[in-house]
């Protein structure tokens, strides 16, 4: 509390509680700083505006005649806060009381029920009955876009969608029309709203009013587990919290992270992770140990301890043959870590990769936020480990000149890359053709062991983001079949091989990483946290 | 199709100019509409706050605002059209159905409803035979029930359009509607000591 001009801090009592907090900082932000959160609708945190219309975090300041609402009101010293007195909660009580007017209590039918502050709060007022005689108004549901939908009777009029287009996202495009109780969200007639970044209306809406047209009654949010991830859509790598049910991903919201995404991200990497895992998966081990002399036989599966005894076999015999690799920029820190240990194993000095394009997006307002033309999440981390980025999406020559499928006796790696577009000859003649992937493309017909593995939603890892910051993500779902982390898997192959131990958890994998690649050191499973970590010098 | 002046509004607010042009094609490309656009932009410090004006103006020349003007009135003030229709449906004054050439509005408040005013509602429901927020089928008449029009002294009060019938009796609703049908040019005619 220096007095040198401006001061820095103020120092207020909120419920009894002394807390002192930088100048500015709102009524309701300090309460947060005691562990009183002060309920609310229209005020985000991520949402500059502050219309304080919602009337829900009206607080009592003593000394002050009337309530105030916390949102909009500086903390200042000497300040002493009731959250909770009787007359705030009574002023709260009528606001819910307001709002379930026209409410139509379909909690059992609706998304939110059970992660909704309509009900949470008016919960909490414990009164079960309604004093109003009078018939609810009806004004049904409305498409807000191709896959939002509007339900306007649930609707507390908050405007956080409205105001999360126009302060945000820079659109003004979504409003409110009508007033009063006849209030309702709105796009201009006959258009709907086209905006990148539209889906996060539905996150920021604090009842059910707003639903993605994709989970519309597909879950509870009580049979739904969370799991903090990253998006995997771009080298953002915007925090993601994973809702999956039943080994199913239903649903994707972001998770707040400032250095990252703040609280928002893009429809397409909202799309694109749901989608992550269909597709029909690789989920058993094949090796090619028939036929003799010549006759290569045929892929069969086998179980995992077959498969890496021979696999090891199979490269111990080789040697050092050189050859070539061609490697995926999806796939996490820990899998091309060990991948490069292979290689090096191997001496194949020469891994390709490629990375999908399409269309970019910035979010004005979030300068950190942007949907980026490369489609995979570690194209950074694929560069770490001695990728080589071609441009050209494969065709035949590309492929095949780079992956040396024309060399015999060398050795060819692929992990996870799809192929497409590989020659039908494309590895056959390679001294060892090994496939590490999630899925199985025709392309790899001719490898001579296919090692399963999981998804990055199925597993723990990490991968590194455009400007080199090192993010978490965890397992939220169980991998098909026989399928298993590729770090898991590799480290096997390498212990085999007298290179390390068989390692069985990630944070293991990850130091050891972190132990022996440069761009790592220094960083730590814990020490990256939720948050996400910067690499040392991952920059490029 | 073109766009003529609407009766209703012909002789309207003494501040207002009264449109004289017929209006074809886009409201603000006419001599008229491009006059009202720059006179009302002087006025104000940024083109957003013209809006209600240039509503204001749409609907002196058409009766109404559909979501078409809506458009026009977004391109000329640099807003968009789903801003325009936010503001035109908050101001339940700005008429986003048609409307028949007189314009009627019951006041039904306190002191009309002391002096006969659902009498008086109901009598120009049945004179021009039409329920209420309709065009009649002449095209003459559209009756709504209005709330405090501001003139509780002189109760019950009637607006045709932009005039104001005041004292009016359920007796006398006959004699209005008939007059109201002769008239050529909307209300300013009709009524006496309007």
């Amino acid at each position: 509390m220096a007095e040198n001009g401006a001061k820095a801090t103020v120092t207020l009592t909120i419920d009894g509680v002394e807390v002192t907090v930088p100048s500015g900082t709102r009524v309701i932000e300090a309460a947060e700083h005691v562990g009183v959160v002060v309920p609310r609708y229209c005020y985000h945190p991520g949402i500059p505006s502050r219309p304080a219309q919602c009337r829900m975090c009206l607080v009592e300041v003593e000394g002050r005649p009337k309530l105030e609402p916390s949102c909009t009101l500086q903390a200042a010293d000497d300040m002493v806060v009731n959250t909770a007195s009787d007359t705030a909660r009574t002023a709260r009580q009528s606001v819910i009381e307001f709002l379930l007017v026209n409410h139509p209590l379909d909690c059992p039918i609706c998304d939110a029920a059970g992660q909704c502050m309509l009900q949470d709060y008016a919960y909490v007022t414990n009164q079960l009955e309604s004093r109003v005689d009078e018939p609810k108004r009806i004004m049904g549901r409305d498409r807000i876009s191709d896959d939002i939908l509007y339900f306007a009777d649930r609707c507390v009029i908050c405007t956080r969608c409205v105001r999360f287009m126009r302060d945000v996202a820079e659109d003004d495009s979504l409003i409110v029309a009508q007033r009063g109780d006849k209030a309702y969200i709105d796009t201009f007639p006959g258009r709907e709203l086209d905006n990148p970044f539209q889906g996060n209306i539905v996150d920021v809406c604090p009842v059910g009013a707003l639903v993605h047209e994709d989970f519309v009654f597909k879950a509870r949010s009580w049979d739904m587990d969370a799991t903090a991830s990253v998006c995997p859509g771009c080298p953002t790598g915007c925090n993601v919290t994973i809702d999956t049910k039943e080994n199913q991903i239903v649903r994707v919201k972001p998770r707040h992270n400032a250095a990252v995404n703040s609280w928002w991200m893009c429809d397409y990497g909202r799309n694109h992770l749901v989608m992550t895992n269909r597709g029909v998966r690789a989920e058993v081990p094949l090796i090619r140990d028939g036929g003799g002399d010549g006759d290569r036989g045929d892929l069969r599966p086998v179980d995992w301890a077959t498969a890496l005894d021979w696999v090891a076999e199979k490269i111990a015999a080789l040697g050092s043959p050189g050859g070539s690799a061609v490697v995926s920029p999806d796939a996490s820190n820990e899998n091309l870590f060990y991948v490069r240990r292979l290689l090096d194993r191997l001496a194949v000095a020469d891994a390709t990769f490629q990375v999908e394009q399409g269309e970019t997006a910035e979010l004005p307002t979030v300068p950190t936020l942007k949907l980026r033309a490369d489609r995979a999440a570690n194209v950074a981390g694929a560069g770490i480990f001695g990728g080589r980025r071609v441009d050209a999406l494969r065709n035949g020559a590309a492929a095949d000149g780079s992956a040396g499928g024309g060399s015999a006796g060398r050795a060819l790696v692929v992990l996870d890359d799809l192929l497409e577009g590989a020659p039908d000859d494309f590895g056959a003649s390679a001294g060892f053709f090994l496939y590490v992937g999630t899925r199985l493309p025709g392309a790899a017909r001719n490898a001579d062991a296919v090692l399963p593995i999981a998804t990055f939603a199925e597993m723990d890892g990490t991968f590194t983001n455009f400007e080199g910051r090192v993010q978490r993500f965890h397992q939220a779902l169980r991998p098909p079949g026989l399928a298993r982390p590729g770090w898991m898997v590799l480290s096997r192959v390498l212990a085999r091989l007298g290179d390390g131990e068989a390692v069985n958890d990630v944070r293991t994998a990850f130091e050891r990483m972190a132990a022996e690649a440069p761009p790592f050191a220094g960083l730590t499973w814990d020490g990256i946290g939720l948050k996400g970590a910067p690499a040392a010098e991952a920059n490029r | 199709m073109s766009r003529r002046i609407h009766p209703a509004v012909v002789g309207a607010q003494p501040f207002q100019l009264t449109a004289r042009e017929t209006f074809d094609g886009p409201i603000f490309e006419t001599a008229e509409g491009k006059h009202r656009l720059e006179a009302a932009l002087s006025r104000y410090p940024t083109k957003q706050a013209a809006l209600l004006p240039m509503l204001g103006f749409v609907q002196s020349v058409k009766g109404w605002i559909e979501p078409a003007d809506m458009v026009e009135v977004a391109e000329a003030l640099d807003l968009t059209p789903a801003y325009v229709h936010s503001i035109a449906t908050f101001y339940t004054m700005y008429s986003k159905h048609p409307v028949g050439r007189h314009f009627v509005q019951v006041c039904t408040n306190i002191s009309c409803h002391l002096n006969r005013a659902e009498e008086v509602l109901r009598g120009f429901l049945a004179e021009t035979g039409t329920r209420e927020g309709e065009i009649s089928e002449d095209g003459e008449f559209t009756v709504i029930e209005a709330e405090c029009l501001g003139a509780c002294g002189f109760a019950t009060v009637v607006q045709v359009n932009d005039r104001y019938l005041e004292d009016v009796t359920p007796e006398r609703v006959p004699e209005i509607v008939a007059g109201l049908r002769g008239s050529r040019d909307g209300g300013s005619e009709a009524g006496d000591g309007a």
